[in-house]
């Protein structure tokens, strides 16, 4: 690596030396308490993929050329000089941990890996050593940002054809306009992912619920947060809450994607409206006795899988519970702690990168599907994507004979009339 | 001989406290003067008021109590002892009635504060050849741990000759006469400091006692201020 490059490169690294980045990379004392806490060493034990490990890998950089220590006696803390084999270590660090956080509860101080994470992935993505699959998929939602012209008649012609498959659903409420698009002055604006999935089950519910509502031009979806790259989830998360400015909305609800929920909610700072993830919408309605749900629509045990972006990371954490006592009786924890959920394995950008992660994502997921058998449900529902797609990859898998339900699905099957 | 242990007693003890006092205070005031993070780094589901919790995190240490039982007993007595050992020495340099709220001869702990650490530490390091520890630890675990060990170990063998074997030669007024000409910058060695038979104990206490307080502030244990900020992000 060449001395230009290496700069460019720390002048990045500190970028993101804020004082909660210097504490979790001052504060570590290896005392080893995390080893448990990581799903990957619990599936896979190397050392490698301890959490105080990875997060040491940076931390050894940091030392090397922001520390004294390491300048005046480098060997003392292995502190280490960033080279391309040093981004090599970056990235299978940054790469087999799926930002859950659950390191962080076992932590006695509460080191936040994924933070530090963000350091190596965002050296990764200056050094042009990021997965290519995730830079692309961002450059593609930033593009539609730009040019929503050249989008918006094909997005129009496919919402269209989707708009027979909700009045099938819920045909009550839904009048002319099953997914009204564009609407000023609506009270709540749904974004979804790409895909009838996302769309038609939340379009059937959100009329049943008589909201007034409008369907966002662009999918929630941040792979700028993915890839670790600030400026792209910055620019992909602008997109939406220029929309939502525009429209004059008073609710931002963020389809069931962890991560888009996450980023919106805790990124995009004081707004005119308010953020909340559909799964709270949900809920809502239900309190509110705006939709109802028939209890016996599912007879099979069924347990919910918390997304760690939503529960342990945003605190969506009663709300699924709450939803699930309305449609069945017979709903089972994972674990008796919320919190000490098992991540799925699919976080972090992994599920994004499709078949280059999945082995990784196999093998490194044992823990959950274990933890998953142990309810003995036969239906596992969740509220993120990334989720969905990685626990039905291990059903297929490890062949566990279960259903893999989108929650807000689930809800839309148990409507009933008022 | 007596130069050294006069260089080690007075110009390094001034030395390292120095490096001490305004190298920890250099780095809290540059962590501080950093930016705070743009979003809230809690974790959920949080119960109670946030700094009570963040509190009860730093000091009782819950999640090491929950996930390594007997790596939290090492860690509360160390932490408890050290804590005991402060005060003890906080007493050496004027007579402090709430320390005295029980009345005790000065150190507290009879001699067991001491012993308690040395083997906390031992077990602490010891704990660290062990995988995965061994492969987690760099050198600074390992020497920081030794240097308080033999801190540790003199400090406490004077304090055991005295009170377990009788030994009269070297008293706690001398140590309070001695640290108190270095507290009012007017150092001078007490005989019984330098020339009685467990002198260089002392001197050994003093020596790697410098040097553990001049690594302070370049080393992990600058936790013990950070510890609290830290856990308080975590409570949001």
């Amino acid at each position: 690596m060449d001395q230009k490059t290496r700069d460019d490169l720390l002048k990045l690294f500190q970028g993101k030396l804020n004082r909660a980045m210097r504490f979790y990379l001052e504060t570590c004392s290896r005392c080893g308490v995390c080893t448990k806490a990581c799903h990957v060493h619990e599936s896979m034990p190397h050392v490698k993929y301890i959490a105080a490990y990875r997060a040491e890998i940076v931390r050894r950089i940091y030392k090397k050329y922001f520390k004294a220590q390491g300048k005046a006696w480098s060997s003392l803390g292995e502190s280490k000089e960033l080279t391309e084999m040093a981004l090599e270590e970056l990235y299978e660090a940054a790469y087999s941990c799926t930002g859950c956080r659950r390191c962080m509860v076992y932590c006695p101080f509460g080191i936040d890996t994924q933070m530090i994470m963000s350091i190596a992935k965002l050296l990764l993505v200056g050094s042009n050593h990021e997965p290519e699959t995730l830079t692309l998929l961002a450059d593609t939602s930033i593009e539609k940002g730009r040019s929503l012209e050249m989008f918006k008649e094909g997005f129009l012609q496919g919402v269209k054809n989707l708009e027979q498959k909700v009045v099938e659903k819920w045909k009550l409420e839904a009048g002319t306009t099953p997914i009204p698009i564009d609407v000023e002055g609506a009270d709540l604006l749904y974004v979804a992912l790409a895909g009838a999935h996302s769309i038609i089950p939340a379009a059937a519910i959100l009329n049943a619920a008589g909201e007034h509502w409008t369907l966002s031009f662009f999918e929630a979806v941040n792979f700028g947060a993915f890839v670790g790259d600030p400026t792209k989830t910055k620019l992909i998360m602008n997109r939406i809450i220029d929309e939502a400015k525009r429209l004059r909305v008073k609710e931002v609800c963020i389809c069931e994607c962890g991560t888009a929920f996450r980023v919106m909610k805790q990124l995009s700072g004081e707004q005119p409206f308010k953020v909340s993830s559909i799964t709270e919408v949900h809920a809502r309605y239900l309190r509110e006795g705006r939709i109802r749900l028939d209890r016996n629509r599912f007879k099979e045990p069924i347990t919910y899988h918390d997304p760690c972006q939503m529960a342990r990371n945003a605190g969506v954490i009663d709300e699924p519970r709450y939803i699930l006592r309305h449609i069945t009786d017979d709903f089972r924890e994972m674990s008796p702690d919320p919190k000490y959920n098992w991540c799925c394995g699919g976080g972090g950008g992994l599920v994004a990168m499709g078949e280059e992660t999945l082995d990784f994502r196999m093998k490194s997921s044992s823990v959950k599907v274990k933890q998953i058998q142990e309810t003995g449900a036969k239906i596992v529902t969740t509220a993120c994507e990334n989720c969905h797609t990685q626990l039905s990859n291990l059903n297929d898998h490890y062949k566990m004979g279960v259903d893999v339900r989108f929650l807000s699905s689930m809800v839309a099957d148990a409507l009933v009339q008022s | 001989m007596q130069t050294v242990y006069y260089i080690i007693l007075v110009p390094m003890v001034y030395f390292a406290f120095g490096v001490f006092v305004a190298g920890t205070a250099a780095r809290l005031i540059s962590l501080f003067r950093k930016p705070k993070n743009p979003s809230t780094l809690e974790i959920f589901p949080q119960k109670g008021p946030k700094f009570l919790g963040a509190l009860g995190q730093t000091f009782l240490l819950p999640t090491v109590r929950k996930h390594n039982p007997l790596l939290w007993v090492f860690l509360m007595t160390f932490h408890i002892c050290f804590l005991l050992l402060i005060i003890g020495h906080l007493e050496l340099l004027g007579d402090f009635r709430i320390f005295q709220i029980w009345g005790h001869e000065i150190f507290l702990g009879g001699g067991f504060v001491g012993l308690l650490l040395c083997i906390c530490l031992l077990f602490f390091l010891f704990r660290r050849f062990v995988s995965p520890n061994r492969e987690l630890s760099v050198p600074e675990d390992y020497y920081l741990l030794v240097l308080l060990f033999l801190t540790m170990l003199f400090g406490s063998e004077m304090d055991w000759a005295r009170r377990w074997f009788g030994y009269g030669e070297m008293l706690v007024e001398d140590y309070r006469d001695y640290l108190m000409t270095l507290w009012h910058l007017r150092p001078m060695l007490p005989d019984a400091v330098t020339t009685s038979g467990h002198s260089f104990m002392l001197v050994l206490h003093v020596f790697f006692g410098n040097l553990f307080l001049i690594f302070f502030p370049f080393s992990k244990i600058m936790h013990s201020f950070i510890s609290l900020p830290v856990n308080k992000l975590k409570r949001g």
